[in-house]
C-alpha cells in the first residue's frame, strides 16, 4: 500500500553510511520520527589495531537515542571489539568514542552510571552465590543507594524471572548456563538505564529463556532505553530491532532501520501477471531491466518510477493482477553482505 | 537475613541523585567481606598456622631426645623451652618463601584473576575508576596480608604456650631474658614489621597482576623473582646489591629477639619494603590504566 522509502543506505565498505535520521525522509506510523536529540552513542573514524591484526576499522555510526540496533556480523566481524571500545573498556587506535554525550573513555564516569552492559558473556565470581555477586556490583553502582542493596538485587532478580529460583544462593560455579545468562541481565538492570548494551544476550538460553530477553528489550524501549544488541542470529535482531548495523570484516558495511534494510536489496517492483513474456517485452522496449523469477515478473527500479514501469504495462495491454515493492529477507541481505560481497 | 531479602521486589527502589561514583566506604567494605571468603585465602590461613605448630611440635620432640644434637637449626633451636619465641621464629620462617606465596596468591586474584573471572569488567562498567580500583584492590591484598600474618603469630603464641611453654618471659639470643608483656610487645613489632614485608611483595605482585591475564603469571613471576634475591644476596661479590634487596633484610627479623634491640636492620629493612611498596603501587596503576579490560 504506502509507496516505499527508497533511502536505503547500502554502502560498499569504502564509503559508510551513518543511520542519522535525514531531512528527507518521510514520517512513517512504524517508524517515530527522531527529534533533534543527540545520538545515545557516536563512533567517528574507528580504528582498533591488535598488534598487526586490524580489528576494526573507519567505522562511523551513530546509535539513535531510543532505538533497539540490532549489530550483526558473523563471529570475528568486530562486534564485541566495537561494543568494548565503546564502553571504555579498550583505548581506540584511532577515531573518537562518544557514549551518551561523553567522550570515551575520559568520559566513563559521567556515562557509565546510566549504561547497561553485558559484554562477552556474564563475569561473576565462582565461589560466591549469584545473589551475593550481584550484590557485589549494586554497591559498585553509583545509582543504588546504599540502604537499598538488597532491594535492587531483588528487584534485578525479579525482572529476569529468577525471584524464585532456590539456586541463586549456592555458589555461582554450579549454575547452569541459562542462569549464568540471567543473571549477567540482572547485573544490567542493576540501575535505571539510558543504554544498555548486550552482547549477544540469549547465548546459553532455552526458548523461554529467548522469549524473556525478548520481552525484557521491549520492557527497555518502553521505558525510554536505547538498547544495542549485538548478535549472529538474524532472526533476533529481526524481532526485536528498530535499526540495524551489519558489520563485516571490521567495518560496518550497513546501517539503516530495519524497514530501509528489508527494503535495501535494490528497489524493484514484483509483478503479478498471467503474461509474463508480454511483461518482460514490454520492459524490454522501454530499456527497463526486469526478469522472471518464480513465476513473477521483477522490474527493477533503479533508473524508473514504478508509476512508469506500470503504465508501459498497461500500454502494452499486459494484465496487472498486482505489483508490490520487493521486500528482501533481512537473511537474504546478511548473506550477501556478509558472504558474497567479501 | 533481613525480612527484605524474602519479599519480591516489583517495583524498582528508588535510585540515588546523580552521582558519578558508588560510595568508597561500601567498595571498601564489599572487598573486605569477599577477599577472605576466597577458598584459597581460607586454605593458605590453614597452612600457615600449621607451620608455627609443627615447629612447636618439632622442637619439644627434639629437646625430649638429648642425643640429637644437629647444627644448623639456628632460631628454630632457640625455641626450645621458650615459648614466646615460637610466633617470632615461625614469622621468620615463613617469611622466606610460604608468606610471599600466599600474599602473591592474593595479588593474583586481584587483578588478573577478576579479569579472567570476566568480573574486572563488570567492575570497571558500573563504573568503578581503575585507579580507585587499584586502590580497592591493594586494600583486599593488605587485607589478606594482615590475617596472614595474625594466623601465623596467633598460631605461634598459642603453640608457644601450649605445646612449647615456657611462655612467661623471653629468654633473648643475647642471654637475658625479658617479662611477658615485653615479649608480647616485641611479638607485635615483629608482626608488624612482617606485614610491612608482604605487603611490600604483594605490591610488586600487584603491579604484575596489573599487567597479565594469568595469575599463574603473578605467581611465577614474584617467587622466582624471590628466589632470585635471596640467590643474589648470597653472593658475596654482589655485596654492594644487598642494601636494595628486600630479601636481604629480611634476616633482622631476629633483631628483634636480641636485647637491646637493634635498630639499624629492622629501620633499613622497613623503609626498604616503603619504596617497593611505591613501586609496587605505581606499577598497579600504570597497568591498570593502560590494561584492555
Amino acid at each position: 500500500m504506502s509507496r516505499p522509502d527508497r533511502t536505503g543506505t547500502i554502502c560498499s565498505p569504502s564509503t559508510v553510511a551513518t543511520s542519522q535520521p535525514r531531512p528527507d525522509e518521510p514520517m512513517r506510523p512504524d517508524r517515530p520520527a527522531m527529534a533533534p536529540v543527540a545520538p545515545a552513542a557516536r563512533l567517528r573514524g574507528l580504528r582498533k589495531m591488535y598488534r598487526r591484526t586490524v580489528a576494526l576499522d573507519s567505522v562511523d555510526l551513530d546509535v539513535p537515542t531510543g532505538a533497539v540496533l540490532g549489530l550483526l556480523g558473523r563471529n570475528g566481524s568486530g562486534k564485541t571489539t566495537m561494543l568494548r571500545l565503546l564502553l571504555g573498556l579498550s583505548r581506540p587506535t584511532e577515531g573518537t568514542v562518544e557514549l551518551l554525550g561523553e567522550p570515551m573513555p575520559v568520559g566513563a564516569a559521567r556515562a557509565l552510571p546510566h549504561v547497561g552492559a553485558l559484554v562477552e558473556g556474564p563475569g561473576f565470581l565462582p565461589f560466591l552465590s549469584g545473589r551475593d555477586n550481584l550484590a557485589r556490583f549494586a554497591a559498585a553502582e553509583p545509582l543504588v543507594r546504599t540502604s537499598a542493596i538488597v532491594e535492587t538485587v531483588n528487584y534485578a532478580l525479579h525482572r529476569v524471572g529468577l525471584d524464585g529460583e532456590a539456586a541463586i544462593d549456592r555458589p555461582y560455579r554450579g549454575h547452569s548456563l541459562g542462569l549464568k545468562q540471567r543473571l549477567g541481565l540482572a547485573a544490567v538492570l542493576l540501575a535505571p538505564r539510558r543504554l544498555v548494551v548486550l552482547d549477544e544476550p540469549t547465548n546459553g538460553l532455552d526458548p523461554a529463556g529467548i522469549r524473556d530477553v525478548r520481552r525484557l528489550i521491549g520492557e527497555l524501549r518502553a521505558a525510554g532505553s536505547t538498547v544495542l544488541l549485538s548478535s549472529h542470529l538474524l532472526s533476533e535482531v529481526e524481532e526485536t530491532c528498530t535499526h540495524v548495523a551489519m558489520l563485516s570484516a571490521g567495518t560496518v558495511v550497513a546501517t539503516g532501520t530495519l524497514t530501509e534494510l528489508l527494503e535495501a536489496d535494490g528497489p524493484a517492483l514484483e509483478i503479478h501477471t498471467t503474461e509474463p513474456h508480454a511483461a518482460l517485452a514490454a520492459l524490454r522496449t522501454s530499456r527497463i531491466p526486469g526478469y522472471a523469477e518464480r513465476g513473477l515478473v521483477i522490474a527493477d527500479l533503479v533508473d524508473t518510477p514504478p508509476e512508469l514501469v506500470l503504465s508501459i504495462l498497461a500500454s502494452a495491454d499486459v494484465p496487472v493482477s498486482e505489483a508490490r515493492p520487493r521486500r528482501t529477507g533481512l537473511e537474504e541481505l546478511f548473506v550477501r553482505l556478509t558472504e558474497e560481497g567479501t | 537475613m533481613s525480612p527484605v531479602r524474602a519479599s519480591r521486589r516489583t517495583s524498582r527502589p528508588a535510585p540515588a541523585g546523580d552521582r558519578y561514583a558508588a560510595p568508597l566506604v561500601r567498595l571498601l567494605r564489599v572487598e573486605l567481606r569477599t577477599e577472605p571468603r576466597r577458598p584459597r585465602t581460607l586454605a593458605t590461613l590453614v597452612v600457615l598456622a600449621l607451620v608455627p605448630v609443627v615447629i612447636g611440635f618439632g622442637v619439644s620432640v627434639h629437646a625430649a631426645d638429648p642425643g640429637a644434637d644437629r647444627p644448623g637449626l639456628g632460631l628454630i633451636r632457640a625455641v626450645a623451652g621458650n615459648g614466646m619465641m615460637l610466633p617470632i621464629t615461625a614469622l621468620g620462617v615463613t617469611l622466606g618463601l610460604l608468606l610471599p606465596l600466599c600474599v602473591c596468591i592474593a595479588a593474583a586474584d586481584a587483578l588478573s584473576g577478576e579479569a579472567a573471572h570476566g568480573t574486572l569488567r563488570g567492575l570497571l562498567l558500573a563504573p568503578v575508576s581503575r585507579i580507585r580500583l587499584v586502590w580497592i584492590k591493594a586494600f583486599g591484598v593488605l587485607v589478606v596480608a594482615v590475617l596472614e600474618v595474625a594466623a601465623v603469630t596467633a598460631a605461634g603464641l598459642l603453640a608457644g604456650l601450649i605445646i612449647v611453654g615456657g611462655g612467661d618471659q623471653l629468654l633473648t639470643l643475647s642471654g637475658s631474658s625479658v617479662g611477658f608483656g615485653a615479649a608480647l610487645a616485641r611479638v607485635a613489632l615483629a608482626a608488624g614489621w612482617t606485614v610491612l614485608q608482604v605487603a611490600a611483595v604483594g605490591a610488586v605482585a600487584l603491579a604484575v597482576s596489573a599487567f597479565t591475564d594469568h595469575p599463574m603469571v603473578v605467581l611465577a613471576t614474584v617467587l622466582g623473582g624471590t628466589i632470585v634475591f635471596g640467590l643474589l644476596g648470597a653472593i658475596p661479590a654482589l655485596d654492594w646489591l644487598r642494601p636494595v634487596l628486600l630479601t636481604s633484610g629480611w634476616a633482622s627479623l631476629s633483631d628483634v629477639l636480641r636485647d637491646p634491640v637493634p635498630g639499624d636492620g629492622l629501620t633499613h629493612s622497613a623503609l626498604l619494603a616503603g619504596v617497593y611498596l611505591v613501586i609496587g603501587m605505581t606499577g598497579a596503576i600504570v597497568g591498570t590504566l593502560r590494561r584492555e579490560a
